[in-house]
């Protein structure tokens, strides 16, 4: 098991955000986490990778207890993230942002740049490696974030909304890079609203509502989950005569 | 061309600059003083500038390295220059006690912090009979050897400063190109998405806080050599750390010749209005740095150096 959650519970105040959500991930999966807006999922998220501390309840990521371990030191134990509104660092190079990520394995600048273009190359960023990285749009950046990711050379990379106002173009470009880098042998869980990306890519689904988990399985059986259908659309209305 | 062409030519005009002027007083204590400026604001650079933790409270180490340095000269009868290590290594730690607590405040609440320790210090230090009090402490009035830095001209401190001002420059630059740079930025632009690829922010932006604060000691024991007396306001007043935070963010902040172009401009500019306006022009060196803080975030976010390299951006893909 590369990353176990169990019991997790984040709460704000009174309201529990994520309420006792148990989520496993084996090596080599690539697991999806759905739900309708404010289902949790990203609160969750934020709680494997460090960004958020847990009320209560424990998590693991390759054999080692990480629950009270700040978001540095579980990507050093190789657990990487992107953003769902991208971070990009505004004031470098492309070349540069993905630096930052190399230079987590190769503390020299040099071998983390010659680290930082194979990776930009491989994710089809090539080209633009000298361009100052405020001037790539939407779909460039969250590329980018993918790319310096994969810079420090993760065993598991955390996608939150990765495709989130890509066109739908991007998005099948984007599915082909997942795909590649999930063929490269990294674990992979996707946080994702369009169910598209979620039935071409994820193996497995955990289905949230209101904190909690309720449904899941594989994306064909969830998808017609009468749960889900109905935290999604709502019941059917009864009409009395 | 190569890039050390420029940084080439600047450091062989700074040495024949005492030649130039003829050796005029007032030019080489308008030198000196340049230099020390460039010394103060390059050393606020690697945490206010780099890693982007806008400290307004450096005047804390500065003040430090002056009043050491004259505390082992009125306390222990040591020529003043022999404090300088002693004002360094208090003000690492020093910048440790500040900077662990204040460090995780983000923007303006860190900015705020260290203003108000700065002015506790400052306040503490005009109530401590051992600093001298609200009169401050002398230097040695007649030097016993050369050791006590006290010369005729401002020509020998002239070059010291340079050579102390060539060295951090160096310093900043080694750092600039290496992972530290690098995570600095990193941590300047998205401290979030920095720690996320491993970059121990709190850890990087203590280091660089340590860093700064032992040379911005440095600069107020060199200060105290030149000088030979420090009070409360010299030492620890708030207008040190606004110099040194205007000069830096008028020659560009995070640029390792940000500060020393900042100090080009400003110091000339402090002494000319101190001469002809006298005593009574005191007060409107606030008005003056207000004045050019105001225009810099208005039209010169990025510094005067940005001029020189800016880009036009397009948007790709």
């Amino acid at each position: 098991m590369l990353i176990d959650a169990r019991n997790v519970v984040k709460a704000f105040g009174a309201f529990k955000a994520v309420d006792d959500a148990s989520v496993s991930v084996e090596e080599g999966d690539i697991l999806g986490l759905i739900g309708p807006n404010g289902a949790g999922k990203s609160t969750f998220f934020n709680c494997l990778t460090g960004d958020l501390p847990v009320t209560s309840g424990t998590v693991s990521f390759a054999g080692a207890d990480v629950t009270r371990l700040p978001p540095e030191a579980r990507a050093a134990l190789g657990l990487a993230r992107t953003f769902q509104v991208p971070l990009t660092f505004e004031s470098m190079s492309v070349l540069d942002n993905a630096m930052i990520g190399a230079l987590l394995r190769h503390p020299q600048a040099r071998d983390a740049r010659a680290k930082a273009r194979e990776v930009l190359e491989r994710v089809g960023l090539g080209p633009l490696i000298d361009t100052p990285a405020r001037s790539l749009g939407t779909p460039g950046r969250k590329r980018l974030e993918i790319a310096r990711a994969l810079a420090s050379e993760p065993k598991a990379l955390l996608l939150d909304e990765a495709m989130a106002g890509l066109t739908p173009t991007e998005v099948r470009d984007a599915i082909e890079l997942v795909k590649r880098v999930h063929g490269g042998g990294i674990t992979i869980v996707i946080v994702e609203h369009i169910m598209e990306v979620i039935v071409s890519l994820a193996s497995r689904v955990v289905v949230f509502h209101q904190g909690r988990e309720i449904a899941r399985g594989t994306p064909r059986e969830v998808t017609s989950d009468p749960a889900v259908i109905e935290a999604y659309l709502g019941r059917r209305k009864v009409r009395h005569a | 061309m190569n890039r050390f062409l420029i940084p080439g030519a600047l450091l062989a005009l700074a040495l024949v600059y005492p030649l130039l002027v003829q050796s005029l007083p007032v030019y080489e204590r308008l030198g000196a003083l340049v230099l020390l400026g460039a010394i103060g604001a390059s050393a606020w650079n690697i945490v206010g500038g780099y890693a982007g933790q806008v400290s307004v409270g450096h005047a804390v180490f500065f003040g430090f390295g002056a009043y050491s340095s004259v505390v082992v000269y009125t306390h222990l009868g040591w020529p003043p220059i022999a404090g300088a290590p002693l004002g360094m290594a208090l003000s690492v730690l020093l910048a440790a006690v500040i900077g662990v607590p204040t460090l995780r405040l983000s923007g303006h609440y860190f900015s705020m912090a260290t203003i108000a320790v700065g002015e506790l210090v400052r306040v503490l230090s005009s109530t401590s009979e051992f600093l001298g009090g609200a009169q401050g402490l002398g230097g040695p009035a007649i030097p016993r050897t050369v050791f006590d830095l006290s010369f005729l001209s401002a020509m020998p401190f002239y070059y010291i400063f340079l050579v102390v001002l060539s060295l951090l420059l160096l310093l900043t630059w080694i750092i600039e190109r290496g992972r530290m740079g690098f995570y600095l930025r990193a941590i300047k632009d998205s401290e979030r998405a920095a720690r996320s690829l491993g970059v121990s922010a709190g850890r990087y932006k203590l280091y660089a806080y340590m860093l700064s604060g032992a040379f911005a000691a440095l600069a107020g024991s060199l200060y105290l050599c030149m000088f030979g007396f420090v009070d409360p306001d010299s030492g620890f007043g708030i207008l040190i750390s606004v110099k040194m935070v205007v000069m830096a963010a008028l020659g560009g902040a995070g640029q390792l010749f940000g500060p020393l172009v900042g100090a080009l401009i400003l110091v000339p500019l402090e002494e000319l209005s101190n001469s002809l306006l006298g005593g009574q022009g005191a007060g409107l060196t606030f008005v003056v740095y207000g004045a050019i803080i105001v225009i810099i975030a208005r039209f010169l976010p990025s510094g005067l150096l940005s001029l020189l390299n800016r880009r036009k951006v397009n948007r790709v893909d």
